[in-house]
This record gives C-alpha cells, structure tokens and sequence, in this order.
C-alpha cells in the first residue's frame, strides 16, 4: 500500500525531481567553480583570511534556491490533488487516512531531500579538497538553514495547498512567509548553530499542519 | 436486515440557505436507488455527507453499520465512489491508474473487468486521462469500480458531460453488473431518462424536502398526469394533491396520486370549470417533472 502511494507521488513527482535536481545542483556547481576561481586569481590563503576575518561564504546565491524547490515541489505534488477535489479520490481509498497523507508528504520531502544531498555532497567534496575542515563547517552551517527552509516551505506549502478554502489558504500564506522568516534571520557562519537542532524539530513540527486541512476538506469547508 | 445506507433526520445549510431538513431514507441490499431533483437540492450535497466530505448540521448516515463521519479503512474498500464528471487522476494513465488502484484491494481486485472496458474505447494504453475525452474518462472510473468490485456503489451525478452513446454504455453496463452481482447503488443524475432504465427505486427531491420515495415501478403505476379544458384565463388555485396545475392555451394538466373519481371531487369542490377530463401514464422523467415543476 505504501509502495502504491509512492508510485502516485513519483509519477507526480520525478519531472519536476529531476529538473530540480539538474538546476540545484548546477547552481552549487556555480558557486563552487566561482570559489575555485577566486582562489586561482588571488590564492588560497587570501580566500582563507576573507572567510575568517569578514565571515564571507561566497554561496549567497543559493540563499533562496532550496525556498523556492521546496515551494514548488508542493505545488506540482498537491495541486493535481486540489484540482476538481481529486484528493476525494485519494482519502476514499482503504487506507488511514493520516497514513495515507503523511506517505504522501514524507514522498515529496524524501526527494526534495535527495535533491538537497546532492548539493550538500557536492559542496562537501569540492569545498573539502580546498579548504580546512572549520571553513567548510563554516559554509556549510551558514547553508543548512536555507535547506532546512526549503523543507519547511515545502510542508508550508502543502499545508496551504491542501487547504480548501481561499480565504483560509491566505491567511496560511501570511502565517507560512512569518514561519520562514525564521530562516532568514542572519547568514553569517555559525549564526544558527546552538540553535540548528531545535530548527530541524520545528521544520518536522509543520509537517503536522497540513492534516489540519485535511481535516477541515473532510469537514467540507468552503468560501 | 440492516439497511446497506441509510440516512436519519439529515438537517443541513450553506450558511443561512436552508438545503433539506430532517431527510430519512434507506436502501437496502441489493436495490439500485435513485435520487432526483432540480439543481441546487441537495443532491451533490446528500453524496458528500454520504462520503464523509461534509459534516451535516444534524442528523447522521450510516453505511453498513457505520457512521459516515469516519468511516473505516474496511468498509471504504466496500464502497466505490464515482465523483461528480468523473473525477480521476488526470497525471495517470490507463495502465498506471490500474496499477496503483489495484494495490489497495488485495483479493478482490478484478483487473480482467477493468481491461474489458478499456478495450471498448479507442485509446492507447499509455495515454494520460487528461487527454481523454468525457466520455472516454466515465468509462475509466467506472471501469475502476467494477474493477473493485464493490459491495456498494455511491454515483455522484454519473451522466454529467456525457453523450448519449456514452450515457447508454454507461448506464448499462452499471445495470447488468448491480443486478447480476446483487449490488446495491445510490446514484444521482441530471438525466432522467437514463434512471428510468435502470434504478428499482427512486427519492424525488424538492427544495428542502422529499416529495416521493418509492420503487420506481409504483410511482409510474400510480401518478398520473391529468388534463382537461379550462375556461381562457383561468388560474388554477388547487391543492397539493395536484402538483403544479399549468395552463397553456385553455388546457390545464397537472399530475396527482389521485384516482379520476377523487381529482373530479376536488375540481367540483374548487368549482373548476373544466370539461374532458383525462388521465395518462407518464414516463419517469414527466412524473419528475411532474412532480416538481418546470421552474
């Protein structure tokens, strides 16, 4: 059974996947040639000292990429369900509910989360063959709360989706930017460290939310 | 015998509109029951508490025993739902939809069913739903259902958007499959004409309430539509018993339970001057009519 709602959400799924895969990490792949190339035209050791001494981590351009293939990812999972309210279709099968909506969201989250690892392999293996091990740590912690914000604006956004009234659905979205916003707080290195696990328990917090809506379509809520 | 559905005292409102009050009924194994009404009735409403998508404001339904307001992994393997124009997904195809379905019904899915049907439309098996046509997409989720095969059958609406050779194919196929397999069906249709080929009992709605339950073949055994001339100019003030009297041209006709001795009685009481009195039998979708207006 869970094997039969991972199909669904894979065939829903593994364009969009692939492509964000393709364009994520073709953008760390940029960040990562553009640190290569500042080391070659003015060496390592300068490199190092603007790291250390202006907490420079030269991949600010993906601060928003992982935001945004996390919104989208739920948007191409849960709008097909949404659209002529096909997600009927999906609670009527004889399978808990709650089970079945959270196989779903877990799908879209365990593969935007592959897409995020291949990122953080590939920041990993070029960055650890250039820098010391502190600078590495350094960018990638600076990172991780971007990724995490990626995971979360992917369940934010399946909450929103999956809600089924339009006024509701705007007032998930202003609560949704507020929660994101915790992200973004500062994006200097080591800025979230104390603070990292108990983001990652917040960001798994939200993946609750979007049975609420669920609860409210099975309550048959409308505008 | 525990009804299959059954349905006590459902209140419910969009806001302040009043949909229906304390609405009772039950079908029973093996019956194919139809609801009919006028848009705006209740029907898709009725369908949706059924399938626990809308809490009714009062009153509950049960399927099988169970309240409909969380009905069971188990018995929702027992009942096929067919939403309203066919719903399905639009991302799958032929043989992926099959595939995926088939999962949830371990031992009872019959996919031999399901390729039959397939068969009969002219589609490549790759093809997603969303390029299918209406018709082509009613034949996919019924063919789903018979696939599932069903101890119930919940139809929202099953004629919507359909052509009359799919409406045709459609209703038979659902007929000779709930008769043979003893199934029991609670559907709902704009088309009237298609019911009457193939529901045994039928509740006809009005605006907040029921106006007839019962099987199909009383109804068209006992009401009756009655004619007569009327003076030009007249405005039939008449009572319930006769439904929706209409003048057209000195002729007014109206339809009633009623035998011809009694519809006298009351015409004489009303002082009607009328002449030619006649009563005829009327199909399913003029007793509809009949019964709950053109308007």
């Amino acid at each position: 059974m869970i094997q039969a709602i991972f199909y669904k959400e894979w065939i829903k799924l593994h364009r969009y996947v692939l492509l964000a895969l393709a364009v994520t990490v073709a953008m760390t792949g940029y960040c990562m040639l553009r640190i290569d190339r500042a080391m070659e035209l003015n060496g390592a050791a300068h490199i190092w000292e603007v790291m250390v001494m202006k907490d420079a981590i030269f991949i600010d351009s993906l601060e928003y990429v992982p935001l945004i293939a996390g919104i989208l990812a739920a948007l191409v999972q849960f709008m097909p369900e949404m659209q002529r309210k096909c997600l009927k279709l999906t609670l009527h099968l004889p399978c808990p509910q709650k089970k079945m909506l959270f196989t779903m969201s877990g799908t879209g989250a365990l593969l935007l989360l592959l897409c995020f690892a291949a990122n953080f392999a590939l920041m990993l293996g070029y960055l650890g063959s250039v820098l010391p091990r502190e600078l590495v740590c350094n960018i990638l912690s600076a990172a991780a709360p971007w990724y995490l914000a990626g995971l979360a604006a992917y369940l934010l956004t399946s909450w929103i989706c999956l809600e089924p009234t339009w006024k509701m659905r705007i007032f998930n979205i202003l609560v949704a930017a507020l929660i994101i916003r915790v992200y973004f707080l500062g994006s200097a290195p080591k800025a979230y460290n104390g603070f990292l696990p108990w983001l990652t328990l917040y960001t798994l917090a939200l993946s609750l939310l979007s049975w609420i809506s669920v609860v409210r379509f099975k309550a048959g809520r409308q505008d | 015998m525990t009804p299959v559905l059954e349905c006590i005292n459902l209140t419910h409102y969009y806001g302040k509109r009043k949909i229906y009050e304390n609405l009772s009924f039950k079908v029973p194994h093996g019956r194919i029951l139809g609801l009919l009404g006028k848009n705006g009735t209740g029907k898709t409403t009725t369908i949706n508490i059924l399938s626990g998508y809308l809490k009714p404001r009062s009153g509950e339904c049960r399927i099988f025993g169970e309240n409909t307001d969380n009905i069971s992994p188990a018995t929702r393997r027992r009942i096929g739902l067919l939403l309203e124009g066919h719903v399905q997904y639009q991302f799958m195809n032929i043989c992926q939809i099959e595939k995926f379905y088939s999962a949830f019904y371990p031992g009872q899915w019959r996919k031999e069913a399901f390729y039959e049907l397939m068969n009969k439309l002219k589609v490549a098996p790759r093809q997603p739903i969303s390029r299918m046509s209406n018709g082509q997409r009613s034949q996919v989720a019924l063919g789903l259902i018979l696939a599932q095969n069903p101890d119930l059958l919940i139809l929202d609406d099953f004629s919507l958007g359909l052509d009359p050779g799919y409406r045709r194919l459609f209703s038979d196929y659902l007929r000779d499959y709930a008769r043979a397999e003893e199934k029991t069906v609670f559907l709902t249709s704009h088309i009237i004409q298609d019911m009457e080929r193939l529901i045994d009992d039928c509740i006809i709605m009005d605006y907040g309430r029921i106006l007839t339950q019962q099987p199909v073949k009383t109804l068209l055994g006992s009401l009756r539509r009655y004619t007569c001339r009327v003076p030009e100019g007249y405005t039939p003030q008449l009572p319930e018993e006769l439904c929706h009297p209409n003048v057209t041209r000195g002729v007014m006709d109206f339809c009633s339970f009623l035998s011809m001795e009694k519809v006298e009685q009351i015409l004489a009481e009303k002082t009607v001057s009328y002449s030619g009195l006649t009563a005829e039998k009327m199909n399913l979708e003029d007793a509809f009519i009949g019964l709950t207006g053109k308007y």
